[in-house]
């Protein structure tokens, strides 16, 4: 295809084309041979015209390839979840109910959802403002209330040395259980608040 | 044939370009010495103690490893400009007396601007005061004991005994709450026999767990202490299984774990034997057979595939083709020996490129200060020298490996 001449031999090329020579005996010609003589040019001139394409694709194939975005990290390694503190709680709370403040921030990366926020202790039942599910973009933050209520005080737990609180996030990358850890001034105002609630009640 | 002649050219220019490649990184190399060379200049030793032989050896050697692989990074990249970083790793076997003796022949040493170890709480607390005596910054990746960085009475008063001494591991004290949560809220159990090793770290790390289970509701239906020195642990089994438990808490580490939990199954009990980072190893797997599959550890940090800044840290390491795992601590070790390199290239930017006289002093003024990216995530420390990132993850054993289960991070 690049006008140089024919890429195939024409008549007189070969010697045996201009003797007498007789040609050297070949094996029987089957079908597709008989159609490849026939359609020679042809053939011959679709051959050359896919090898100068995947010529010309070669160096595009061959090219340096851009690598893989890297993967967005998981959410627990850009969520932090820090206690604020005990606060009044939102309408719809009921006497004996008891209300903190937690700040959800994201580091980096993409949003991250929480799909579920709930405390693992027995006797007690917790709801939170805005409910799950709950989405906070990259390099912003969102305050959570968590009311708590005790539904059982014998159950209920005391003077946990680091009560939790278990989330589930969600990002592009993966769904994560995790357990927040919030410190030794959230255990305390916890217990102080179930000592109230349950006191009263017993009394 | 243009495109022939393209595909020539582009080949005679990319050989050109690895050649030129290839000079580069030769260059790079100038100066090294079998690879642990940088640009020459003032030589700084980063010491190194752990029980590199004996049964805590596969943790120990991790260590070891790690901080050679940070020190031959640091020169490769010539990170402090005129210091070309050493180490020197001594073998404390675990032993608090072999450990100090450690200490007082890294003290002797005026290269060593800093010490990456111990593994044991127990060694550790036999370190801190001749380390402090003498100046010297002393980080641990492995120590969990509280008492270490808050002084003994830590409940209720902290106070830091010694202004050395750093840690990148995260303590007991959120330790043993996050497994006596996880056995009582995750797995639900609710009587536990606590087994300790009578060692600083065992013992602490069992008083921990037992306080948090205790105030959630659990009951503890017997005590035992056992003989880091047997193997033998068959009456304690006996009295595990007589006990109706449901759960085994073990203060300790991997070498008497595996065959206590082992010889627990063997006499009937088929209850989960569960531990701290002391058990978190392959080899507790090993030695605890198929009968350990649900066996549960709690370790220090994130599982490393959960950190992309582990994944580079992987790659060298294997690499750099270290004969023994890094185990649990080698991030950790990693993130301590680049702690002291960090420190130290703050005392000499601020003393016009070079080391000052009271380097020692100085390197521990700075590492109080340190903040960097690390292995295991963000490494700083706070005013008692503890590590500011304190992630902890619940593994077991499924399938004849670990597999984490739950991960919890402390932001108290």
């Amino acid at each position: 295809m690049s006008g140089a001449g024919p890429v195939e031999p024409g008549e007189g090329t070969h010697a045996w084309d201009a003797t007498d020579t007789p040609r050297p005996p070949g094996r029987p010609r089957g079908r597709l041979a008989r159609c490849y003589d026939r359609h020679r040019r042809a053939v011959l001139g679709s051959a050359a015209a896919i090898a100068v394409l995947a010529g010309s694709g070669y160096p595009y194939a061959g090219r340096p390839r851009q690598p893989p975005p890297p993967q967005p990290p998981y959410p627990v390694q850009v969520v932090d979840l820090v206690y604020l503190d005990a606060v009044a709680g939102p309408g719809g709370a009921e006497p004996g109910d008891f209300s903190f403040a937690v700040l959800l921030s994201v580091r980096s990366g993409r949003p991250v959802t929480v799909t579920r926020l709930a405390q693992p202790y027995d006797g007690l039942a917790m709801a939170s403002s805005p409910a799950a599910p709950i989405q906070t973009k990259s390099h912003s933050a969102r305050k959570i209330i968590v009311t708590l209520r005790v539904t059982e005080c014998e159950r209920a737990p005391r003077n946990l040395r680091l009560p939790f609180l278990d989330v589930t996030l969600r990002n592009a990358r993966a769904i994560q259980a995790h357990s927040f850890i919030l410190g030794s001034r959230y255990a305390r105002d916890l217990s102080e608040a179930l000592h109230a609630a349950c006191d009263q009640y017993s009394r | 044939m243009r495109q022939r002649s393209l595909i020539a050219i582009t080949a005679a220019l990319a050989a050109g370009a690895l050649t030129l490649t290839a000079c580069g990184s030769r260059d790079d190399d100038g100066g090294s010495d079998g690879g642990n060379g940088g640009g020459g200049g003032t030589t700084v030793v980063i010491g190194v103690d752990a029980p590199l032989t004996g049964d805590l050896s596969a943790l120990g050697l991790g260590i070891k490893n790690s901080v050679d692989l940070a020190a031959k990074t640091a020169n490769k990249d010539n990170y402090v400009d005129g210091i070309k970083f050493e180490t020197e790793a001594l073998d404390d076997q675990g032993q608090p007396s072999v450990g100090q003796q450690n200490a007082t022949k890294l003290v002797a040493n005026d290269d060593v601007l800093g010490v990456v170890g111990p593994l044991n709480s127990s060694v550790g607390e036999s370190m801190q005061k001749v380390f402090d005596t003498a100046k010297l910054v002393e980080v641990s990746p492995a120590n969990t004991n509280p008492a270490l960085t808050q002084g003994v009475d830590w409940q209720n008063k902290k106070v830091r005994p010694y202004k050395s001494y750093f840690r990148t591991a995260t303590t007991d004290a959120i330790q043993g709450p996050f497994a006596a949560q996880y056995v009582y809220n995750d797995s639900k159990k609710r009587k536990v026999f606590v087994i300790d090793d009578k060692k600083t770290y065992g013992a602490g790390l069992a008083a921990t767990f037992t306080e948090e289970f205790k105030k959630l509701g659990g009951q503890v239906v017997g005590t035992e202490h056992i003989n880091p020195d047997t193997k033998d642990f068959n009456a304690v089994a006996t009295k595990v299984k007589n006990s109706g438990a449901d759960v085994v808490y073990y203060g300790g580490e991997y070498p008497q774990a595996g065959p206590l939990s082992k010889q627990i199954k063997a006499a009937g009990a088929k209850i989960p034997v569960v531990g701290g980072d002391g058990i978190y190893s392959a080899d507790f797997i090993k030695l605890a057979g198929a009968s350990g599959t649900g066996d549960l550890a709690t370790s220090v940090g994130a599982p490393v595939e959960e950190l992309p800044s582990a994944k580079e840290f992987v790659a060298n390491y294997e690499a750099a083709g270290y004969k023994e795992a890094y185990e649990a601590y080698g991030g950790y070790s990693y993130d301590s020996a680049w702690a002291i390199i960090e420190a130290v290239k703050a005392v000499v930017e601020a003393n016009d490129g070079k080391l000052p006289d009271d380097a020692r002093a100085k390197v521990v003024d700075a590492m109080q200060n340190v903040s960097f990216d690390g292995v295991t995530g963000k490494v700083s420390f706070d005013e008692f020298g503890d590590a500011t990132n304190k992630q902890l993850t619940v593994y077991a054993v499924e399938n004849g490996a670990w597999k984490s289960v739950k991960s919890g991070t402390y932001t108290g």
